[in-house]
């Protein structure tokens, strides 16, 4: 397995994989420095919470489109060369499968780092009040995580079963773009859609005064429920996009 | 001599339409073994389903030995190189990266790299992307690939497709030296009789799914051996005075095909006849060419 996987990492030499997580990232930092550019000494004091409400409500859209270009930078190389009729004769499709999942689970682990950071980097130079929440950012990074390597899997799936990668990529923006509406969506609803988890799994929760036009966050309890189900999600896609990559014949 | 590949009732169904059905192939070893066939016949899909790339619908295949299973699949192309379609690589990468990628993945000796390129003589171009390279130095990478493991069995699927007269030849001769240098066996399939002719030494000849000739390539030209045609006022009681004198015929329209024979022969007949009161009108040297051959197995015209 290490040789697929080391074998991956030589196939993405100058594809500029990284450079899409970087801009991506960029983007993120751009859009929490506007968002906390208004903001005063008071609002500040919630300032961590602010940051773990809006950064999941961005990830709707963000992720998606990583785990879209990640999953169709690894997988065109493939269609494009019509190497997997090769790469089948000498290890089997489920290593290949893997090995892929892997090295695109990197750049999606880069990712949610990244913007962790940024997160952590902004607190501290802003000084936002209290103590650093490291539970609840740790939390952060692991739903993060989860889902992400979720919708990346669904992505993966798609583009190594698909040649023509407009398919993956328009559902993936597709996808992103149900999950940031979600967030108006009941409840029961959000949860059939892959793309609403970041705000499924959300840990804070925003009280708008409309009169005073002031904004309160409060904690929220973890939803389990919705922590298994994405689980669920993962091992199902991961299972049967394995399965049809194995069975296709190349 | 024992063969490297026989397939038993080797079938493909996709949909109600059979592309290969009850292939029954035998590949001996040392052998260069040509398959044979339009395109369409079902050829790349014979391979494939040897290769595991495709599931058989019915039938058997035994390789080195061994029935293939999804199993040991793997296990038993460890020693088989395979080059199917068209060349496959990573054209942002370099020759030598893309060799180092199935180098690697196969587990054998990084010094297969450079010895492979110089077998394929691209060794002056192993730092270059493979997209800038020909389809020609595309299809020898390909080739390259085949050969990383040095493998006992070689499978080449169309190889010399799109390629120029120069690189044809080039590639013709660099699969006729494979056997010999590395004791290969070698498929090569195509779907022009005039390579396979200069390159098999077995073929086996493939017509909409069906193996319509296994043999050697010897035995297919001793069909296109000349004959005679003879032609008489009399057909009927001339079938039954050269049967009494031992030469066979076989009726063909109005004229009656007889072997190849000594002038003096020929001589003797023509008097014998006219002693007999027959009219010989027509005696004819006719010789079926190798194309004439394929197009009767295969229904299609031949591509030279």
């Amino acid at each position: 397995m290490s040789a697929a996987i080391g074998m991956e990492v030589l196939k993405t030499k100058g594809r500029k994989i990284w450079l899409v997580v970087a801009v991506m990232m960029a983007v993120q930092l751009l859009w929490a420095g506007w968002a906390i550019s208004n903001k005063d000494a008071n609002d500040l004091v919630q300032g961590w919470m602010f940051f773990l409400y809006q950064f999941p409500m961005l990830n709707c859209i963000i992720m998606p489109v990583i785990a879209a270009v990640v999953a169709s930078r690894l997988s065109d190389v493939e269609h494009k060369g019509q190497t997997f009729k090769l790469l089948e004769t000498i290890i089997p499709a489920q290593r290949i499968f893997a090995a892929k999942f892997i090295w695109g689970s990197i750049y999606m682990l880069g990712a949610a780092l990244g913007q962790l950071a940024i997160m952590i980097g902004m607190g501290f130079v802003l000084h936002f009040g209290g103590p650093v929440p490291w539970g609840a950012l740790a939390s952060y990074l692991f739903f993060t995580l989860v889902v992400s390597l979720t919708i990346y899997i669904f992505q993966q799936g798609v583009s190594m079963f698909v040649a023509n990668q407009m398919v993956p990529m328009t559902l993936g923006l597709i996808g992103g773009f149900i999950g940031l509406f979600s967030m108006f969506f009941p409840q029961g609803l959000q949860k059939l859609i892959l793309w609403s988890y970041y705000g499924v799994l959300m840990q804070v929760g925003m009280n708008w005064d409309q009169t005073t036009r002031a904004t309160d966050f409060y904690w929220t309890a973890i939803d389990w429920s919705g922590l298994g189900l994405i689980l669920v999600f993962f091992v199902l896609i991961y299972g049967i996009g394995r399965i049809l990559f194995v069975r296709k014949e190349v | 001599m024992s063969n490297i590949i026989e397939t038993e009732g080797l079938s493909k169904q996709y949909g109600n339409v059979y592309r290969v059905k009850d292939v029954d192939l035998s590949v001996p070893e040392g052998a260069i073994y040509g398959f044979l066939g339009p395109n369409g016949a079902g050829k790349s899909t014979t391979l494939k389903m040897i290769l595991g790339l495709a599931k058989p619908t019915e039938g058997e295949i035994t390789v080195f030995g061994k029935r293939v299973n999804s199993k040991n699949r793997l296990e038993n192309l460890k020693n088989v190189g395979s080059l199917i379609e068209s060349p496959s690589y990573y054209g942002h990468l370099t020759g030598e990266e893309n060799l180092r990628i199935f180098q690697t993945l196969r587990g054998v000796s990084k010094q297969n790299i450079a010895e492979v390129l110089k077998i394929v003589r691209l060794e002056n171009q192993q730092n270059k992307k493979v997209s800038q390279y020909s389809l020609g130095m595309k299809q020898r990478l390909g080739l390259a690939s085949a050969l990383l493991g040095y493998p006992k069995l070689l499978i080449l699927d169309e190889p010399t497709n799109g390629l120029d007269p120069a690189g044809i030849s080039e590639m013709r001769e660099l699969i006729q030296s494979l056997p010999q240098k590395f004791g290969m066996t070698v498929v090569v399939s195509s779907h022009l009789l005039s390579e396979i002719d200069q390159l098999a030494t077995r073929v086996g000849i493939i017509r909409e799914g069906e193996l319509v000739y296994q043999d050697s390539l010897t035995k297919l030209h001793q069909y296109s051996k000349q004959h005679l045609a003879v032609r008489t006022m009399n057909n009927e009681v001339t079938k039954s005075f050269l049967s009494r004198n031992g030469v066979a015929w076989e009726a063909e329209d109005d004229y009656l095909i007889i072997p190849q024979m000594k002038d003096t022969m020929i001589a003797e007949i023509s008097k014998a006849l006219g002693q007999n009161n027959i009219g010989l009108v027509r005696i004819e040297e006719r010789k079926k060419s190798l194309e004439d051959i394929f197009l009767e197995l295969t229904g299609t015209a031949v591509s030279l």
